[in-house]
């Protein structure tokens, strides 16, 4: 670069930085990696809702970290015994961003709304909305449902205007999305960044909230941004406020920094490694059991994830109770039952190390999707499961054509992924036989894994029948060795302590309006 | 000239057509469909087949195609599927940003890459020659993602100089600029300082030292005018280069932009938003080359008479 | 000149000669990878992940505490290989279309080049991320990738090596003679024009080992384990702040080897007095 332009451009850059900076109680926020390009705010009809979602919506009813529920839209429920109806009495004073009242009657026009949608499932047992009176509104049920508090807190639940989501049709959740959270949208450009502004309105926060009253933060700007390692010298650097999600890898080197603060809660989410047990030689019992017990989940938690999180050896997470499953049918590290299994199965060691059984090499694929966390896995996995004698052939895809090579059913064999959900039914999600192919990437199809199935997810009546229940359900996948357990991650976010002061304890079970409520801003 | 020039936007309608049905074909290609990002996982076929007939993506590809370029050809690039925009509107929002990246990385490549190219010739052959063309060449042989975030780790986290990522600010730009830029810079200094070894070899250059000139007046008097020639065609031939060739350094800026538009799409198989990106940077790539053309014909009176 | 005197002329030059010691080592290490490498390019190590340089690891280790050194050996062989391989089918395949459209000129001259010319239109890399999205990642569908990309620039130049020496007197005179079509294309015209494609394609080898780099940042070159020196550096860029030789190694190899490739082929044309030729596609 010749001189005299270097000058003007630092110059130059010099004004515009002390024009530009950020006027007080404004802060960036950014979230990566797989929230990027979450194409819509629209709760009722997304298949993937970004952690801004959050801010703008409100749910009747809030999950904390503990799996209790706290009263939000809703402020107290009650139901009858035979589960078969449930009361919500609503919060008075409660209005849209657009001005509109928050009320029963929107209630009964919000629950029908879900049918035929991709989130149908959440209401499916809700046979009608009766509306008692202004705020008090009653659940007429077809099935008992002891998950319904659940659903009803999850991120799909946040509850749009009636009025802009009608007018809206559908472009409601791209050019506007209208709730009645903390904070209203102001624009959203997909990919790149949505900036929302304070809700003055707001005096509704819940009990997981010191502050009920509006947010102290004026505007946030939510900035998507691909890259996990630019996403984290953003925030080093001052450029971003807080980061939703960290990935490990950049852990000690945040933790160096005096000026930002990295958070640790409870994880969400289970690393795993499904197995095709329609794909010959998984199809033997004996080889599914031998490349379950060849993952080291110890080795990988310390190495490769430096301690952060847990390791998995169920499918669920640890923190619920039907993840306590019977000792015996946890699936760990064991490498010599690994091989004395191949060797029962007549999967000889050969001069190489890779096993062979009539002429054939013990070969399987070995699928994960983009992304640094999975591949920098799967190589990982591939070399343990070469150390029992698979040779595994690594093929990373991205995410929309791995799934339509689930799809065809014949093609894979073995993948590493992930999922992130808060409850036993994700068992039900990934290893129901109707969903072969997928979600059920296991191609799991059992006779008994199926009367377990219809037990756990239509008899149970009371929360603990229906915990008993997924237990059994859960502890026979783990027999059949389905899947090979890996690693449960924690939730890392970080922020600049800068800028930001957050309470010490995050309530809830992600990094949502609660928390940013509390938020206190410095300049 | 006119005649020349009419005659050449003729031909660029049957080029449009086969690009049209070429980027069409391309995008079908892809395995999955943007009915996959619609639905939750694991929903069942009848609702694909709804969605897929409320998008039009049940009829036959040749309908579809014959639909699609009917509109394409009145200016109407169909609505985003799963960004529910108008095709155009996107493009339109993010053509600002490719444009600022590309034509100020053109302009530095040209500015820079012409000053540096000139100075090689004027001192060809010796070390500076050597050392200052051997760098350039190094610095546009690395890979653009790795100079990128070296740039970032050097000027923004170490310097502080400029912000790390984004398009909120135009001091934004800069790392951007100098990451697509010095690719550019390379190209054009060697092109740059061959065509000046070359024309100073030329007959009249000779005359011209016979009749006594300084070798300074020479070279900025009439070198410098027949020496750009090259660099000329070489800029129209870059207009895809501006437009989405930086598709790597967009990503890791995380600025937005007509490459990050297109790739994101194509993630999502959103085929409406694919094809029209690829259409507009194709004819844009076309037009381009013509105007390239039409200047060095502007320039050159032997040129202008071939094409007479 | 002969080109088989021309390579040994500039590999004396002042500029080739250094070029060509580092390219004869690369292909070298290329060969032998497998007996030079000290550790096996996938022996993995958790408990010795990130280490520097020492006198165990040359190069150091990356996060699998695999040997850097031996990955970059037989990351050559997997970067020049790509490279070389797609780069040579993309030439013969410009040679093809190039030499029929220049030679039977018309309509068949612009149907090709038409088709031609829409390759050209687009930046290489987004025909790349095209074609693997159609085909799905991996070694092959880079090289058909890189494959594609490039070979516009060969059939432009082949055409017009065709086209200028149509006109030439002896080729006339050998049609004159009743020579039919495939003598004269094969005989005289095609051979007669190989050397500036070859040499172009030399160049673009280079372009080409970049454009494999590139694809593996986004994760869709060589599948992991192997090492290409591009998936080594995307690897890597999660490491760069607590182990920058992960990277560092990787993009060095690519910068030392597409330098001498370049610098080895500029002295190559200069030669061959090539350059005017290279010019006209």
């Amino acid at each position: 670069m010749t001189l005299p332009f270097r000058v003007t451009v630092l110059s130059a850059a010099a004004l515009l930085g002390a024009v530009v900076s950020a006027p007080a109680q404004e802060v960036t926020f950014a979230i990566t990696a797989r929230e990027v390009g979450t194409p819509s705010y629209n709760p009722i009809t997304a298949t993937r809702l970004n952690s801004a979602n959050s801010l703008i919506y409100d749910r009747l009813v809030l999950q904390d970290a503990d799996q209790s529920f706290h009263p939000s839209l809703a402020a107290s429920w009650d139901q009858t015994p035979d589960g078969m109806q449930w009361t919500f009495k609503l919060r008075p004073g409660v209005k849209f961003h657009d001005g509109e009242p928050f009320n029963a009657k929107v209630i009964e026009w919000w629950v029908p709304k879900f049918a035929g949608t991709e989130n149908a499932d959440t209401v499916a047992k809700v046979d009608r909305v009766e509306v008692v009176d202004d705020l008090t509104v009653r659940f007429h049920m077809k099935a008992p449902d002891p998950n319904l508090l659940f659903n009803l807190a999850s991120s799909f639940m946040g509850i749009p205007s009636p009025k802009a989501y009608e007018a809206l049709g559908d472009k409601y959740g791209v050019t506007a999305a209208v709730g009645t959270g903390p904070f209203k949208m102001e624009k959203f450009t997909v990919g790149q960044q949505t900036v929302l502004v304070r809700n003055d309105d707001f005096t509704w926060g819940s009990d997981l909230s010191v502050n009920r009253g509006p947010a102290k933060i004026k505007k946030i700007t939510v900035r998507e941004i691909p890259e996990d390692s630019t996403a984290f010298l953003e925030l080093q650097t001052g450029g971003v406020d807080l980061l939703y999600t960290v990935p490990v890898d950049f852990m000690p080197r945040l933790k160096a920094e005096k000026s930002v603060k990295v958070m640790t809660i409870p994880g969400t989410e289970i690393v795993y490694m499904p197995i095709n047990t329609q794909s010959a030689p998984f199809t033997d019992i004996k080889v599914r059991a031998a490349a379950a017990y060849a993952i080291d989940q110890k080795s990988i938690w310390q190495s490769l994830y430096g301690g952060v999180g847990n390791t998995a050896n169920g499918f669920l997470i640890s923190s619920l109770q039907e993840a306590k499953v019977d000792p015996k049918f946890a699936i760990s590290y064991d490498p010599e039952r690994s091989k004395k299994l191949l060797d029962e199965a007549g999967w000889k060691v050969g001069p190489d190390g890779i096993r062979a059984k009539d002429g054939a090499r013990l070969q399987v694929k070995l699928w994960t999707s983009n992304g640094t966390e999975f591949k920098r896995l799967v190589e990982v996995v591939q070399s343990q499961l070469k150390a029992v004698g698979f040779a595994a052939d690594i093929t990373i895809f991205d995410a929309s054509t791995i799934n339509a090579q689930y799809k065809k059913k014949t093609e894979h064999q073995l993948a590493v992924r992930s999922y992130s959900w808060t409850n036993a039914d994700i068992i039900d999600w990934f290893f129901a036989a109707r969903r072969a192919g997928y979600p059920n990437v296991s191609l799991f199809d059992d006779p008994k894994a199926e009367e377990l199935n219809v037990t756990a997810m239509t008899k149970s009546r009371t929360w603990d029948e229906r915990v008993a229940n997924f237990k059994a359900y859960h502890e026979y996948i783990l027999s059949q060795y389905a899947f090979a357990p890996i690693y449960e991650p924690a939730n890392v976010f970080a922020y600049s302590t800068r800028r930001l002061k957050l309470p010490e304890t995050i309530r809830g079970t992600r990094l949502t309006s609660q928390t940013i409520l509390d938020a206190q801003v410095s300049n | 000239m006119l005649g020349y020039f009419v005659r050449r936007l003729i031909m660029l309608l049957p080029v449009f057509l086969a690009m049209s049905a070429i980027v069409f074909l391309i995008v079908h290609l892809v395995p999955g469909d943007p009915i996959d990002h619609m639905l939750q996982i694991g929903a069942s076929a009848e609702r694909r087949q709804e969605l897929a007939a409320k998008f039009g993506l049940d009829r036959p590809l040749v309908v579809q195609y014959a639909l699609w370029l009917k509109a394409a050809l009145t200016g109407d690039l169909g609505e985003a599927i799963i960004l529910k925009q108008p095709v155009v509107d996107l493009i339109l929002a993010n053509l600002p940003y490719s444009l600022a990246l590309g034509l100020s990385a053109l302009l530095f490549s040209t500015v820079v890459g012409v000053s540096v190219g000139a100075a090689a010739a004027y001192f060809a052959g010796s070390w500076f020659d050597r050392v200052v063309m051997a760098g350039i060449l190094m610095g546009s042989m690395l890979p653009s993602f790795w100079l990128g975030l070296l740039m970032i780790l050097i000027f923004a986290v170490e310097l502080g100089l400029f912000p790390v990522s984004g398009a909120r600010s135009w001091d934004a730009l800069v790392l951007p600029v100098l990451t697509v830029g010095i690719g550019g810079v390379a190209l054009i200094a060697r092109v740059t300082r061959a065509a000046f070894v070359e024309v100073a070899q030329q007959d009249f250059v000779t005359l011209l030292h016979a009749k006594g000139l300084t070798r300074r007046r020479i070279f900025f008097r009439h070198l410098v005018r027949h020496a750009l020639m090259p660099v000329v065609t070489i800029l129209g031939l870059k207009v895809g280069w501006i437009l989405g060739g930086a598709v790597t350094v967009e990503y890791v800026f995380a600025r937005p932009g007509l490459g990050s538009l297109l790739i994101t799409s194509l993630g999502q198989r959103d085929y409406p938003v694919v094809q029209g990106c690829l259409l507009m940077l194709g004819m844009g790539v076309m037009l381009g080359t013509l105007v390239g053309d039409l200047a060095q014909a502007a320039m050159d009176p032997r040129v202008r008479d071939r094409m007479s | 000149m002969a080109i088989g005197t021309a390579l040994l002329s500039a590999a004396r030059t002042p500029r080739g000669a250094p070029a060509a010691i580092v390219l004869v080592g690369v292909v070298f290490a290329a060969i032998f990878a497998d007996r030079l490498a000290p550790y096996a390019y996938d022996m993995q190590s958790l408990m010795q992940a990130n280490l520097p340089p020492s006198a165990a690891h040359l190069l150091g280790t990356d996060e699998f505490g695999r040997d850097l050194f031996s990955r970059i050996l037989h990351g050559a062989r997997i970067s020049l290989g790509v490279a070389v391989t797609s780069i040579g089918a993309s030439v013969a395949l410009g040679l093809v279309f190039g030499a029929i459209a220049g030679y039977a000129g018309g309509w068949a001259d612009r149907l090709l080049m038409a088709v031609v010319d829409l390759t050209w239109a687009f930046p290489e890399i987004l025909i790349a991320l095209v074609l693997i999205a159609i085909l799905g990642p991996g070694l092959g569908s880079t090289a058909v990738a890189i494959t594609v990309g490039y070979m516009a620039q060969f059939a432009r130049l082949a055409r017009a090596q065709i086209i200028a020496l149509k006109g030439e007197t002896y080729i006339e005179a050998t049609v004159g003679l009743g020579a039919g079509h495939a003598h004269i294309l094969l005989r005289h015209l095609v051979p007669n024009a190989l050397t500036p494609v070859l040499v172009a394609g030399m160049l673009a080898t280079g372009d080409a080992i970049v454009l494999e780099a590139t694809l593996g940042y986004f994760g869709l070159g060589a599948q992991p384990p192997l090492p290409s020196w591009g998936a080594m550096m995307s690897a890597g860029v999660g490491q760069m702040f607590l182990a920058p030789w992960v990277i560092v190694f990787p993009g060095l190899a690519i910068a030392i080897t597409v330098v001498a490739i370049n610098l080895y082929g500029d002295a190559l044309i200069d030669a061959l007095q090539i350059r005017n030729r290279l010019r006209e596609g």
